[in-house]
């Protein structure tokens, strides 16, 4: 172990156990909980409107750990994971609205309807592999939109609408709606990062990339490869079905749109630009991504009312998609580990600074 | 001549204080899907609402025209409307998308802020959540059964197909038309999905050539529809069958687009067209766009006409309310247009009533053709569909 549990220069760990243990030292567990502290009292502070997107970066963050599942931890390429969080959507807002069961229980049914329905999508990964398992994922992104946009319990891909939900006696109305949300999607997110970071200190995460890195070698180490894949489908999509519930409800009602394939491909730059196979990257891939799309939304719109592009020539339309194109193709060419390796990096400065060898 | 001005300025500031800056928004796809449209709408809203108070249409009122792009995106459009009515005390609201208008209904019925939509799709004022929402013209399924009701005069027992965009927007008409069409004695032999990618429509055409389709009705946007016209027009099937289609389909965006292959094409709106220059709506369309120096592509298209008819309901509305324009007098002031209180401003073919159980704004429409120019010239008088009322009655 390190020579102080308060700060560490280097690795000294010597036993499994000390690898395997969340945080190497109490500097990083008291700077999450200063995180997570900071972070509740974020609402206080911040605009509404920001808030809303604070909130949506937090859902965003939910799908994105899932996605990492699947594709960043066991390589399984998946192109369908808005699909996904759109089952995990519509679950919730049946059980909710049909069976009129109360948030808490509707949006867990959201995750366990997104978890079955991505253990059976996953089954073709037993037998496909790179490109052809991401065609096998998008071609069950467009059955979910032609499913749902025929089937009259799911008002053929019109809107179903959520009621509005009672925490301790406070209803979410319209003025404090962003204000509830945050701080039930809050807690959500920590406890569903903590319980992957926990998972991948198991057998059970471990062979998943072990599976990743090459599944033969894994198979020769005693690990079932189709068991650890459909393991990564099954755990993905339930985290993508519980993204979807939170969404479902924190827009108010549940319409196809919100979950084309345009969010899959979003989801997949936020987990490339964040870093794949990383949960931190799962953070900060939704939070560059959402703020870039703000950004650059302003931009276009700015750029727009200029008159400078001459009658027919949409610069402003080009923009938005040309922007996302470019940070994910940058990202790719020079930093593929995204922006968790500049979270990596920054660290292992502060570990150094100052004057510490 | 210091007293003069002290005086001058005591007064111009007292004005100033008197006058009430009220905000008119609008949320849409300026840029993004559907953004050809969109930008047009908005500048039309944004115009008429200039002109406004230019002219001080609402005495002791400031309008602050605000259009957002909301880049055809639902989160956006919440967000937009969050701001609107939660920070800038909007007394109404301008929407556009109809995923985004579905959305926002139990909000706006939580809110109770009028909202005016650019989707005509009759489910935004269908029961729950109804109270506060409205068209400012006829809805997409009553377009579609007029345009049945044209192909049954002409042919009884004619066999039609649905070509529809896959979305809400697209395939909510389908089970009006359906019941339209059996009422009608039609036969609708196909309900195809088609989207904004469909780049050769051959094996579409050709299936509704084989089921002997020979009225195509199209609920789409112009782009797929002149797609499809272009794709009928190679196959030489532009003289075999009939192409149409409800308010999104036509226009001059389907003409510039399509080509001399939108020839024929039956287009059911509810709005005057540029080229009706003896309208005064379309005068004042005209007067107002070349006052804000916008472009002849923007000034001609119908979504140009269609922004400044949601902008003057709205403004309208306001008027009505009086010297203090909140939700509830908005709300009063919509609700009034009837009888010899309905509104014309004339952008549309005829006068907006709405009521407490009529949401549906200038409810006549006509019908028309494309000529060999790519000019629509009407076919039909403005009418209301006989039928709509009874396959789709409202609650």
């Amino acid at each position: 172990m390190p020579a102080s549990r308060f700060t560490q220069t280097g690795n000294y760990r010597t036993r499994y156990a000390q690898d395997q243990t969340i945080f190497a030292t109490y500097a990083e567990q008291l700077s999450l909980i200063v995180l997570i502290g900071l972070l509740l009292l974020l609402p206080l502070i911040l605009p509404k409107t920001m808030l809303r997107d604070v909130n949506m970066i937090m859902i965003y963050a939910v799908a994105v750990i899932g996605l990492n599942i699947t594709t960043g931890y066991t390589g399984l390429i998946n192109i369908g994971q808005a699909a996904f969080m759109g089952v995990g959507a519509y679950a919730t807002a049946l059980a909710a609205t049909r069976l009129n069961l109360p948030f808490f229980l509707a949006i867990p049914i959201g995750g366990i309807a997104g978890a079955l329905v991505g253990t059976f999508v996953g089954l073709p990964s037993l037998r496909l592999k790179y490109l052809y398992l991401a065609v096998a994922t998008l071609a069950f992104q467009i059955i979910f939109e032609w499913g749902v946009g025929h089937t009259p319990l799911l008002a053929q891909g019109g809107a179903i609408s959520l009621p509005p939900v009672q925490v301790f006696g406070v209803k979410a109305t319209f003025f404090n709606h962003n204000f509830v949300w945050y701080y039930l999607i809050l807690p959500v997110l920590v406890v569903m990062g903590l319980l992957w970071r926990n998972v991948l200190r198991t057998k059970h995460g471990r062979s998943l990339i072990a599976v990743r890195d090459n599944d033969r070698a894994a198979a020769a180490m005693g690990i079932n490869p189709g068991t650890a894949k459909i393991m990564a489908f099954m755990i993905g999509s339930f985290y993508a079905g519980i993204a979807g519930g939170l969404f479902a409800y924190f827009q108010k009602a549940v319409v196809i749109e919100d979950y084309g394939l345009h969010i899959s491909i979003q989801l997949l730059a936020m987990a490339i630009v964040g870093g794949l196979g990383s949960l931190p990257g799962s953070f900060l891939g939704p939070l560059f991504i959402v703020t870039l799309d703000r950004l650059v939304g302003n931009g276009s719109q700015w750029l727009g009312a200029q008159n400078l592009f001459p009658a027919g020539v949409d610069v402003a339309t080009a923009l938005r998609p040309l922007s996302f194109g470019l940070a994910i193709v940058l990202f790719l060419m020079f930093e593929p580990r995204g922006l968790a390796n500049w979270w990596r990096l920054s660290r292992l400065y502060f570990k150094k600074w100052p004057y510490k060898f | 001549m210091k007293k003069t001005l002290i005086l001058s300025a005591l007064v111009s500031l007292s004005f100033a204080a008197a006058q009430k800056t009220v905000t008119l928004p609008w949320s849409g796809a300026i840029t993004g899907p559907t953004s050809d449209a969109g930008a047009s709408y908005a500048a039309g809203v944004e115009d008429y609402c200039k002109y406004a108070n230019a002219q001080k249409m609402l005495p002791g009122v400031t309008l602050n025209c605000v259009t957002r792009d909301d880049q055809y995106n639902n989160a956006n459009t919440q967000r937009n409307f969050e701001d609107f009515v939660g920070n800038l005390n909007a007394p109404v609201f301008l929407g556009y998308a109809t995923g985004g208008a579905l959305q926002l209904k139990s909000v706006i019925q939580e809110t109770k802020i009028p909202t005016l939509t650019a989707s005509y799709h009759i489910g935004i004022i269908d029961a729950p959540d109804n109270t506060y929402t409205f068209l400012p013209v006829s809805s997409y399924s009553e377009n579609i059964v007029a345009l049945l009701e044209y192909i049954a005069k002409k042919e009884r027992g004619a066999k039609v197909a649905l070509i529809v965009n896959p979305s809400p927007f697209g395939r909510d008409p389908v089970v009006d038309a359906r019941k339209a069409a059996d009422r009608l004695g039609l036969k609708i032999t196909d309900v195809q999905e088609v989207g904004g990618n469909n780049l050769d429509n051959t094996a579409l055409l050709k299936r509704l050539e084989s089921q002997g389709a020979k009225y195509i009705i199209n609920q789409n946007t112009a782009g797929p529809v002149a797609n499809i016209l272009k794709d009928a027009k190679r196959l030489g099937l532009l003289g075999k069958m009939q192409f149409m289609g409800a308010h999104y389909t036509g226009g001059e965006d389907l003409t510039k687009l399509a080509g001399d292959a939108a020839k024929d094409f039956i287009w059911a709106t509810s709005y005057y067209l540029y080229d009706e220059g003896n309208q005064p709506g379309i005068q004042l369309v005209k007067k107002i766009g070349a006052q804000y120096k916008r472009g002849g592509d923007t000034i001609r298209s119908v979504h140009y006409t269609s922004g400044m008819l949601a902008a003057a309901i709205a403004i309208e509305a306001m008027k009505r309310a009086g010297n203090n324009p909140d939700a509830a007098g908005v709300y009063k002031g919509l609700i009034s247009m009837n009888g010899s209180k309905s509104f014309n401003p004339g952008f549309a073919v005829g006068p907006v009533t709405f009521s407490a159980k009529d949401h549906i704004g200038a409810e006549s429409l006509r019908l028309l053709q494309a000529d060999a120019t790519g000019n629509f010239k009407p076919i039909t008088g403005a009418q209301r569909s006989a039928l709509f009322q009874l396959v789709h009655p409202m609650k």
